[in-house]
């Protein structure tokens, strides 16, 4: 995961996430890293959700502010 | 020739011969040229010395006495009716006796519109030969021009309909208008200093010169040299809108765009504004749903690993449970009981495993393991 940021971007997290769900497929893991992986990858997939809940609020707001725009310049 | 005025007090005054003499000496030394222009008023008659016709420019009706020898007009054979082109090599003089100003004709060539396209033909060859009208000299025109720079005449129904249409199109549209004269024998001049004025604002970003149609002679400023260089050499896109139906003139091939109508033009260099304005609405849908959509994909795909995610730890470890089950196998298959149960047994002392009879002594306790158990015995 990179970025200038200290958060973690959603790609570096997806990336990251798949790499886990390959590693545990091919079944090269240990037990122990293999609970280790899947809890690493729940944490990934709730932080991806999480971005995506909020990009989809702020699309949401911004298609309702590109609604009210037309909706005023309508009458003129 | 000493032209001598009377004085009467300190009134210096000329008779009327010596003022005619005077201004034809001045005449006199003029140099020969050429002049173009219409025959009209065509006088000889075989008692005459002279030919008399009248010389007229067809743009605006400026009138010109000539005359000319008889002898030397009846030598040039021409044949010359009322109406017909020439040009006329000769002087300007003054015919003294009646001060009528003049033109001496020495010689006359026809010069009907057939000359005039030949000149024309040659004019244009010379200058695409020069690379004037290349496809790759062409510039495009802006997107917006912060100024549209208009070249017509004062009263020009061409004016009107670029105005009307960048009004239309583009209710923002800047138009700075020079107006000048788009006909006659000033206006090739007239319409290069209008084009090189608005050439140079800072805010003209594009110049439209524009006629509203015309006869050939009309036309002809817009074949001018001097105009064709410079609507070349224009620091700024020239749109060419001189209505016509055959004949191009050549600004048309030296301008960035030609347009066919004033109205055209007037359309190419401004957008619709309101085709802007819908097509901005439109592309803002297209921009929300097509974020929509992305963020959909994504949720997809996250579902999709989250449910690997979800399965794998049970999968691996399923897979180690199946692994652990063929290696107790393996261990099972290696293990002794497996002899035993085929009948074997294993015979033990409190020593350990009996391999040899001379390990045992008569009487001695054994423990002897089969299959299903095990039992005490004793050797004989």
């Amino acid at each position: 995961m990179t970025g200038p940021s200290d958060e973690p971007t959603f790609e570096g997290a997806q990336r990251e996430l798949d790499a886990i769900v390959e590693r545990l497929e091919s079944g090269e893991a240990s037990i122990d890293e293999a609970i280790r992986l899947w809890e690493r990858g729940e944490e990934l997939y709730r932080f991806c959700l999480a971005k995506l809940d909020r990009a989809q609020g702020r699309i949401e707001e911004l298609a309702r502010a590109a609604r009210d725009d037309a909706a005023q310049r309508e009458p003129a | 020739m000493k032209i001598a005025p009377i004085e009467y007090g300190d009134r210096k005054v000329y008779t009327v011969a010596a003022f005619n003499r005077g201004v034809a000496d001045w005449l006199a030394r003029l140099p020969t040229l050429w002049v173009e222009g219409e025959v009209t008023e065509l006088r000889r008659h075989t008692g005459w010395q002279s030919v008399f016709f009248t010389l007229k420019d067809p743009s605006d009706g400026a009138c010109l006495p000539v005359t000319m020898p008889r002898g030397r007009f009846e030598a040039l054979r021409l044949d010359l009716a009322d109406g017909e082109r020439v040009h006329v090599f000769g002087r300007p003089e003054l015919y003294e006796a009646r001060g009528d100003f003049r033109l001496r004709a020495l010689s006359i060539e026809r010069f009907g519109l057939g000359d005039h396209l030949a000149a024309l033909e040659r004019l244009k060859r010379k200058l695409a030969a020069e690379g004037l009208f290349a496809p790759e000299r062409k510039r495009p025109l802006p997107r917006f021009p912060r100024a549209v720079g208009l070249v017509t005449g004062n009263d020009a129904a061409a004016k009107r309909d670029v105005v009307s249409t960048l009004a239309a199109r583009f209710p923002p549209a800047h138009v700075v208008v020079a107006e000048t004269y788009v006909q006659g024998p000033r206006a090739a001049a007239a319409i290069v200093q209008a084009l090189r004025g608005l050439a140079a604002r800072p805010d003209v970003d594009v110049i439209v010169v524009a006629r509203g149609g015309g006869s050939f002679e009309d036309l002809l400023p817009f074949s001018d040299e001097r105009l064709i260089r410079a609507i070349a050499s224009s620091p700024v896109p020239v749109v060419s809108a001189v209505g016509h139906e055959q004949d191009t003139p050549l600004c048309d091939l030296a301008a960035d765009v030609r347009a066919s109508t004033p109205t055209a033009a007037g359309r190419l260099v401004v957008p619709d504004l309101g085709e802007l304005l819908e097509q901005l609405d439109r592309d803002r849908g297209r921009l929300a749903r097509a974020a929509q959509r992305t963020l959909a994909r994504e949720r997809d795909r996250l579902a999709l690993v989250h449910e690997r995610l979800r399965r794998a730890p049970a999968l691996a470890l399923e897979r180690k449970r199946a692994a652990l089950a063929q290696s107790a196998a393996r261990l099972r298959a290696l293990s002794p009981r497996a002899t035993l149960s085929r009948g074997y047994a294993i015979v033990r002392t409190d020593d350990g495993i009996v391999r040899s009879p001379a390990a045992v002594r008569p009487g001695q306790p054994l423990r002897v393991e089969v299959a299903e158990g095990e039992f005490g015995a004793r050797v004989e």
